[in-house]
C-alpha cells in the first residue's frame, strides 16, 4: 500500500508536504527564535531582520508565534480527526455486523449528534469536564464522528452484501476475518477522504473555539488563532494573513492529496490504473500473448 | 460421525419448507422439497428465476433458515444449528459454493492466490502449506501458476470461474454446490468449465449443479431434479428427464432448450404447454383469493 | 446472391413501404430476385483509431424482406460491433474504414444525424441484452411506447395509447392493458424484453436487429422470445438479424448463418449447410461442444425417431393428458456430416 502510494506523483507530493508539516509540529517550539509571548512597543511592524514576519498588535514576533503554535495546531487537528475516526468509523463498520439492536442504537446516536447545536454542546462539555485543549478536541471530535459513521457504514454496506464476502462467510470466516480481509480495504479510501476533510475543518473549528474562550487560551498561539487576529488588522497589515493561511492550506491540501492517492491505489479506479500500467509494462516485456486460455474483452 | 462411510448420502434434504417475509408479506419459497445427493454423484437442479433454486442452495448452506423439514449434510443434521455451529461446520470446509458471476465472487483487491487459499487460511492451515495445496488445485482446473499473483480483473471470465472452482475444491469438501456456474460465460469458456466439472465428477466429487438451462447441466449431471414454483416436480436420471419428461414444465424445458437438431419441440407445442401451465397456476391461486 | 443488386444505390431509393407492404407475408425461401434487398452489408471493416488496429475484417451479407440471418461468435468476435456499425452507433474511437452498408437502398455512409433519426426505428430497429437498462424505471411502461409512437408517427394521445396496447398484444403479452400501466420493476425480464420488442417494432421497421436479446433470460423465456420473433417474421414480414454466442439459438430461427471469430467471418451459408457441412474448424468445434454437453447427446437415440402423431418419448401420464399438438420428427440428417 505505502509503496503503491509512493508510486504515484501526487502521493509523493502529499507525503513530502505532510512530513514537512509534521517536522514543523515537532521542532517548531524549539526553533522559535524569540519568545512568542514577549510584547514590545513596536506593534504591527513590517518584516525586518529582527522580526522576519513582523510583529502583531501587541508587538509579539509573528514568526516565533507561528512556529510555537504549530504543535498545538497540528496536534489539535489530528486529534479531532482521530477522535472522529474512532468514535465514528468503528461503530459505522460494526453497525452492519453486530445485529439489529446495535445498528438501531448507533444510528439513533449518530442522528442525535447531528441534531446537537455545536456551541451549546461545546459549552456544556467544558462546563462538565473543565476547560482545556483536550476537552475542546473531544467536543469537536465527537461532533464530527457522524460524518465518519455515515461514510464508513455506507461503504461497509456496499461491500457486506457482495458475493466475495458471502463466499468467505460460507468458508467459515468470522466477522473479524471478513472485516479485516475484505471490508477494511474498501472502506479505507472514503474514510481517508473524510479524514483529510476533517483535518481542514479541525484548524478552523479549534481557532473559532479559542475565540469563544474554549480550548486553547488566548496568549497561546495557534495557526487558526493567528489568522483570526490578523483578519482584525487587515487595514494595517493586508499581507499578514497570508502565511498562517498558507500553512493551513498546505496541510489541508497535503492531506487531501494523500486521501486521493489512497483512493487511487485501492479503489476501483486505482485498480484499473495500476493494472493498465502493469499490463503496459508487461506488454513491453513480452511480445507473445498473455492469456493462458480463453479470450475476453 | 466418521467420514469414511461411503454409503451415506452427502446431502439429504427432507420435506423442506422455506418462507420469506413476515406476516402479510410472507411468501413460500420452497414447499416439501426432498432431495438426496449420494457420494460421488452429480445432481442437477433445474428451475427458472424465482423457482426457489437459489433458496434451496442458501438453505443448505445455512444462509436461510428453514421453516420446517430436515437437512442432513454428511450424516450431520444441521437443521437447528446455531450460527456458531454453522461456522464450525463451514470452517471444516464440508460444503463449498461456487457463485454465478466470478467477477463478483472474487475480491477484486486480492490476488488469485489469496482468494484461492482463503478457506485454508480460515481453517488455520499454515500459509506455506496452504499455498502448496492451492497450487495443486489450480493445476487441477488447468490454470498456470503464473496467474497466482494476478488480480481477478486481469483474468478472463472463464479463468475467474476456474479460480472459483479451485477455491471450492481446496478444502476437499464432501459437496460442492454450483449456482449457475456457466451462465455468465460465453460458449468457449463454458465448455472449459463444464469439462472440469465432468472431470471432478469422474474423480468422485459430489456436485449439486443449479441452473435454469437444462442444456448446460445434462452433460455433467447423473440425475436431474426439476424445481417449479418452489416444488420439485420431477426427479430422475438425466436421460429419462430429457427423453421422457412427465410434468408439463419439464416438457416445456426440454422443448425450449435450443439444440442443433430442428427444434426439439414445435412452437405450437410450446405454446400449448405454456397455456396449460398458466391455467394451472391460475387455478392454484384461485382458492387463495 | 450479390449479382442481382443494382450497382447504383440511387436506383433503389424509393419509399420503402411501397416496396414491401408490411403486413404481407413474404416467404423466407423466396427467390433471390423476389424482393428488393432491405439490408446490404458489403465488406464492412471496422478500425480502432486509438491503436490503429482493424477489429472487424470484412463482413458481407444481404437480407431481403422476411429473411433472417444469424451471427454467431464469442465475445470479442466483432459480431456486436458489426451490428452497431449497421445502426450507426459505433463507439467514438471506432470507424468503418472500408465497405458499405445500405439500408433499404440508402448508403448510410453520408447520413446526417437527422437522417439517421428518421431511419432508425422507422426502417431499422434493435433490441439488446439487458432490457431493464433501456427503459426508464420511474415512468410507466406504456407512456414510454406512446412517446415513440407520437414522435415517429405523429399520432395523437389517444391513438398512440390505442396503438401501444395493440403492440403489447402483438408481442403476446397476456394482459396488455395491465402491462401498459406497470413500471419496469413490476415486470419480469422476459416481459421487459417483449415491451422493448414492442417499442422496436412500433414504427413498423423493416429490419430488427436482436443482439443477444435472449442471453440473460431463462431458457423457457428465451424460447418464448425466439418464438415471438419467428412469429413476427411470419406475420408482418419482419427481417431479422439475430446475434448470439449460441449456434443453436441462431440455427433455430435463421435460414442463414454467419460465424465470426476474432473479427473474421469464418463461415457463411444457409443454416443447413453450416450445420451439415461446416468448413471451418471453429464451426466444427461449436457443433461438437453442443453434441457433448448439450441436450443433443440424448436426443439422438432411437426414441427420438418418433414420427409425427406418436410421441413415445413423451408418455402421457393420466395427470397430464396428451396435448393436441403433433411433434415434429427430429431431423436426423443434421450433423451427420460432422461426426
Amino acid at each position: 500500500m505505502v509503496r503503491r502510494i509512493l508510486g504515484l506523483r501526487a502521493g509523493r507530493v502529499a507525503v513530502g508536504i505532510l512530513s514537512a508539516i509534521a517536522l514543523l509540529a515537532i521542532l517548531g517550539p524549539v526553533l522559535a527564535p524569540q519568545d512568542p509571548f514577549l510584547t514590545r512597543p513596536e506593534t504591527l511592524a513590517g518584516p525586518s531582520w529582527a522580526h522576519w514576519l513582523g510583529t502583531d498588535y501587541l508587538g509579539r514576533d509573528v514568526f516565533s508565534r507561528l512556529l510555537d503554535g504549530s504543535r498545538t495546531s497540528v496536534l489539535g487537528a489530528v486529534q479531532v480527526a482521530l477522535i472522529g475516526l474512532v468514535a465514528g468509523a468503528v461503530p459505522g463498520i460494526l453497525s452492519v455486523y453486530l445485529g439489529r439492536a446495535f445498528e438501531w442504537l448507533t444510528l439513533r446516536a449518530a442522528d442525535t449528534l447531528i441534531a446537537l447545536p455545536f456551541l451549546v454542546f461545546a459549552v456544556a462539555v467544558t462546563a462538565l469536564l473543565g476547560n482545556g485543549i483536550s476537552q475542546a478536541m473531544l467536543v469537536v471530535g465527537v461532533l464530527v464522528s457522524p460524518l465518519f459513521f455515515r461514510v464508513s457504514r455506507a461503504a461497509t454496506l456496499a461491500v457486506a452484501r457482495s458475493q466475495y464476502v458471502e463466499a468467505a462467510l460460507i468458508s467459515g470466516g468470522s466477522v473479524g476475518w471478513l472485516v479485516r480481509r475484505h471490508v477494511w480495504g474498501k472502506v479505507l479510501p472514503p474514510i481517508a477522504v473524510a479524514l483529510a476533510q476533517t483535518i481542514g475543518t479541525g484548524f478552523i473549528v479549534v481557532s473559532s473555539l479559542t475565540f469563544l474562550g474554549i480550548g486553547v487560551q488566548p496568549p497561546e498561539p495557534t495557526w487558526g488563532g493567528l489568522l483570526a487576529s490578523d483578519l482584525g488588522y487587515l487595514a494595517y497589515q493586508p499581507w499578514a494573513p497570508v502565511v498562517p493561511a498558507a500553512l493551513i492550506m498546505a496541510t489541508v491540501w497535503g492531506s487531501n492529496l494523500l486521501a486521493d492517492a489512497i483512493r487511487d491505489v485501492s479503489g476501483e479506479a486505482g485498480r484499473t490504473l495500476v493494472n493498465s500500467r502493469r499490463a503496459h509494462a508487461r506488454r513491453l516485456d513480452s511480445p507473445e500473448p498473455l492469456t493462458a486460455g480463453g479470450t475476453t474483452r | 460421525m466418521s467420514d469414511d462411510d461411503d454409503s451415506r448420502p452427502v446431502l439429504d434434504v427432507a420435506d423442506l419448507e422455506v418462507h420469506y417475509g413476515l406476516r402479510r408479506r410472507r411468501r413460500r419459497a420452497l414447499h416439501g422439497v426432498s432431495l438426496t445427493v449420494n457420494r460421488g454423484e452429480t445432481v442437477g437442479v433445474i428451475g427458472e428465476t424465482g423457482s426457489g433454486k437459489s433458496t434451496l442452495a442458501r438453505a443448505v448452506l445455512g444462509l436461510v433458515r428453514a421453516t420446517s423439514g430436515r437437512i442432513t449434510i454428511a450424516g450431520e443434521e444441521v437443521t437447528g444449528y446455531s450460527s456458531q455451529q454453522w461456522r464450525a461446520l463451514r470452517r471444516r470446509g464440508v460444503v463449498q459454493y461456487v457463485f454465478q458471476d466470478p467477477l463478483r465472487s472474487l475480491d477484486p483487491d486480492l490476488t488469485v492466490e489469496e482468494s484461492l487459499i482463503e478457506p485454508l487460511l480460515i481453517q488455520g492451515v499454515p500459509r506455506a502449506e496452504a499455498a502448496a495445496r492451492g497450487r495443486a488445485y489450480l493445476a487441477r482446473v488447468r490454470l498456470a501458476d503464473d496467474l497466482l499473483g494476478r488480480l481477478p480483473g486481469e483474468l478472463s471470465g472463464g479463468q475467474r470461474q476456474r479460480v472459483a472452482v479451485a477455491r471450492a475444491l481446496v478444502s476437499e469438501p464432501s459437496l460442492i454446490i454450483l449456482d449457475e456456474p456457466v451462465s455468465a460465460l460465453d460458449s468457449a469458456n463454458r465448455v472449459g468449465v463444464l469439462e472440469i466439472l465432468k472431470e471432478l465428477r469422474d474423480a468422485g466429487v459430489s456436485l449439486v449443479f443449479i441452473s435454469h438451462d437444462l442444456g448446460s447441466v445434462v452433460g455433467v449431471a447423473d440425475r436431474i431434479a426439476v424445481l417449479y414454483q418452489g416444488e420439485i416436480v420431477e426427479v430422475g436420471p438425466a436421460r429419462t428427464i430429457i427423453k421422457a419428461p412427465g410434468h408439463p414444465y419439464t416438457r416445456l424445458l426440454v422443448g425450449s432448450a435450443p439444440t442443433l437438431r430442428s427444434a426439439s419441440a414445435s412452437r405450437a407445442e410450446r405454446e400449448a404447454l405454456r397455456a396449460l401451465l398458466h391455467a394451472r397456476t391460475e387455478a392454484d391461486l384461485a382458492p387463495a383469493r | 446472391m450479390t449479382g442481382t443488386l443494382p450497382d447504383n444505390p440511387a436506383d433503389v431509393v424509393v419509399p420503402t413501404d411501397t416496396v414491401v407492404p408490411t403486413n404481407s407475408v413474404v416467404p423466407a425461401d423466396a427467390g433471390p430476385a423476389a424482393a428488393a434487398v432491405v439490408l446490404a452489408v458489403r465488406d464492412v471493416r471496422i478500425r480502432d483509431e486509438v491503436n490503429d488496429r482493424e477489429i472487424v475484417h470484412g463482413v458481407s451479407f444481404e437480407l431481403r424482406p422476411g429473411q433472417a440471418i444469424g451471427i454467431v461468435g464469442e465475445s470479442g468476435s466483432g459480431k456486436t460491433l458489426t451490428c452497431r456499425a449497421v445502426l450507426g452507433i459505433l463507439p467514438d474511437h471506432l470507424v468503418v474504414s472500408a465497405g458499405s452498408v445500405q439500408i433499404a437502398g440508402r448508403d448510410i455512409g453520408g447520413l446526417t444525424e437527422r437522417e439517421w433519426t428518421d431511419l432508425r426505428a422507422s426502417t431499422i430497429s434493435a433490441v439488446f441484452q439487458d432490457p431493464a437498462s433501456y427503459l426508464n424505471p420511474s415512468i410507466k411502461v406504456g407512456p414510454q411506447i406512446t412517446e415513440v409512437l407520437r414522435a415517429k408517427l405523429g399520432l395523437g394521445r389517444r391513438a398512440a395509447r390505442h396503438r401501444a396496447i395493440e403492440l403489447l398484444a402483438a408481442v403476446r403479452l397476456r394482459d396488455p392493458e395491465l402491462v401498459y400501466d406497470q413500471y419496469v420493476f413490476e415486470l419480469s425480464g422476459g416481459m421487459l424484453q417483449r415491451v422493448l420488442i414492442a417499442t422496436a417494432i412500433a414504427a413498423d421497421p423493416q429490419v430488427l436487429i436482436a443482439d443477444e436479446a435472449t442471453t440473460a433470460l431463462d431458457v423457457t423465456v428465451q424460447a418464448e422470445i425466439l418464438d415471438l420473433l419467428a412469429d413476427l417474421r411470419e406475420r408482418i414480414g419482419l427481417t431479422l438479424v439475430v446475434v448470439s454466442h449460441d449456434l443453436a439459438v441462431v440455427a433455430q430461427l435463421c435460414d442463414e448463418v454467419l460465424v465470426m471469430r476474432q473479427g473474421e467471418v469464418v463461415e457463411h451459408g444457409p443454416t443447413e449447410d453450416v450445420l451439415y457441412h461446416p468448413r471451418h474448424e471453429y464451426t466444427r468445434l461449436l457443433i461438437t461442444e453442443h453434441e457433448q454437453y448439450g441436450l443433443e447427446r440424448y436426443l439422438d437415440g432411437p426414441a427420438a425417431t418418433a414420427v409425427a402423431g406418436e410421441s413415445p418419448d413423451l408418455p402421457d401420464s393420466p395427470e397430464w393428458p396428451a396435448l393436441p399438438v403433433r411433434r415434429k420428427s427430429p431431423d436426423r440428417k443434421v450433423l451427420d456430416g460432422v461426426r
